[in-house]
């Protein structure tokens, strides 16, 4: 398993990383929406992570050959749900979205809870991007074996 | 004094530590997975395997899941901290190795070349 | 085994002569042949280190490591078989001059 490998490994987690950060922003851009195209507020989503890849032993049988699928240890969003959690009702009577009992459904998104995990967010793609320097020294290291020291 | 390790030793070494750096990059990668565990190289296995010589299809090598790490709600335990610091062991590690292969060479081309 | 040693070089770096083709038997060595396979292992060193080189370039996921390795030893052999060959010019040139 080559250097190449890990550079691919860290470029599928930032990127899931990255995917995760856009629909947490999308959660909150949208907490106060209650009126959407499809009808009803907005609805919260999450994302799924899964690791992917194929295991380390076809690794090792395709070592001389090309990848053509990603290396073992590699992650990426594998679902983003719908929370099933139900809308919260705020009794607002003059509220053009409001039903027959003056109620409007709000998402259920919690402001704090969603900028928590924004900043787990942030912080996985922090130690994903140290991840490649580190990965970029290697490849540095390693050709400096051939340079007269 | 004990001999300088030879050449093939260190490059065995020089194997293990990037097998042991691509496990601690895909426990990186997978902070957020559920369900999944930290994965690391068990170093003396790993570089017996290497010093036996060998290394034709290594199925497994001697990668293992810690133990003894705190599992979070969703069966996830890779601890970001260990990781980090992990990452640069090995990247020490590796440097260490590399500047020993240089050394060889170095001692190599010094000696060619004094003999003209 | 042939420990063919300068000056205290590791003799890893000189190929080993597998067979000194034709020697089998004589007293000394058949240095022509020492020199050839010689010759030949540096060679195959080089080939070696070349295909090494193709595979990466070509993004089989080879260790890379190993590679630089193992251009820098076909590197070095080659620097030692060029001060051998070298060496034994000049002894022959110094045989050349002497009168008898």
């Amino acid at each position: 398993m080559g250097i190449f490998d890990m550079m691919s490994i860290s470029a599928s987690a930032l990127s899931a990383e990255r995917q995760r950060a856009e629909v947490i922003s999308a959660n909150m851009a949208n907490a106060e929406t209650t009126h959407t195209d499809s009808g009803g507020p907005y609805v919260r989503k999450e994302v799924i992570f899964g690791a992917t890849g194929g295991s380390m032993f076809h690794s090792v049988i395709n070592g001389l050959g090309r990848f053509s699928q990603a290396p073992a240890g590699s992650v990426q969003l594998t679902q983003v749900v719908d929370d099933p959690t139900p809308p919260v009702m705020h009794y607002e009577p003059g509220n053009p979205d409001a039903d027959a009992s003056g109620f409007v459904a709000y998402p259920a998104v919690n402001p704090v809870k969603e900028m928590a995990d924004l900043m787990g967010s942030v912080r996985a793609y922090q130690l994903n991007a140290s991840a490649v320097s580190a990965e970029k020294q290697i490849v540095q290291e390693s050709i400096s074996i051939l340079k007269p020291s | 004094m004990a001999t300088p390790p030879t050449l093939d030793a260190l490059q065995g070494y020089l194997k293990v530590v990037t097998e042991r750096q691509q496990m601690i990059v895909s426990n990186m990668a997978n902070v957020d997975t559920p369900g999944y565990h930290t994965k690391d190289i068990d170093f003396q296995t790993a570089m017996r395997q290497v010093m036996d010589g060998n290394d034709s299809v290594r199925m497994e090598p001697a990668s293992m899941e810690l133990q003894g790490l705190p599992e979070r709600p969703d069966g996830n335990n890779v601890n970001i901290d260990r990781e980090s610091l992990m990452l640069s062991q090995t990247q020490l590690q590796f440097q260490l190795g590399v500047q020993l292969v240089k050394r060889e060479f170095n001692n190599a081309l010094t000696a060619i070349k004094e003999g003209s | 085994m042939n420990n063919v040693s300068l000056g205290g070089i590791p003799s890893s770096y000189l190929p080993e002569p597998s067979s000194l083709g034709g020697a089998e038997g004589s007293e000394g060595l058949d240095f022509g042949a020492v020199l050839k396979n010689a010759v030949q292992g540096v060679d195959q060193l080089n080939k070696g280190a070349g295909a090494q080189v193709n595979n990466l370039l070509q993004g089989g996921g080879g260790d890379m490591t190993s590679v630089m390795i193992a251009v820098e030893k076909a590197d070095v052999s080659f620097q030692l078989m060029m001060q051998v060959r070298n060496k034994i010019v000049n002894a022959y040139q110094d045989i050349e001059k002497m009168q008898f």
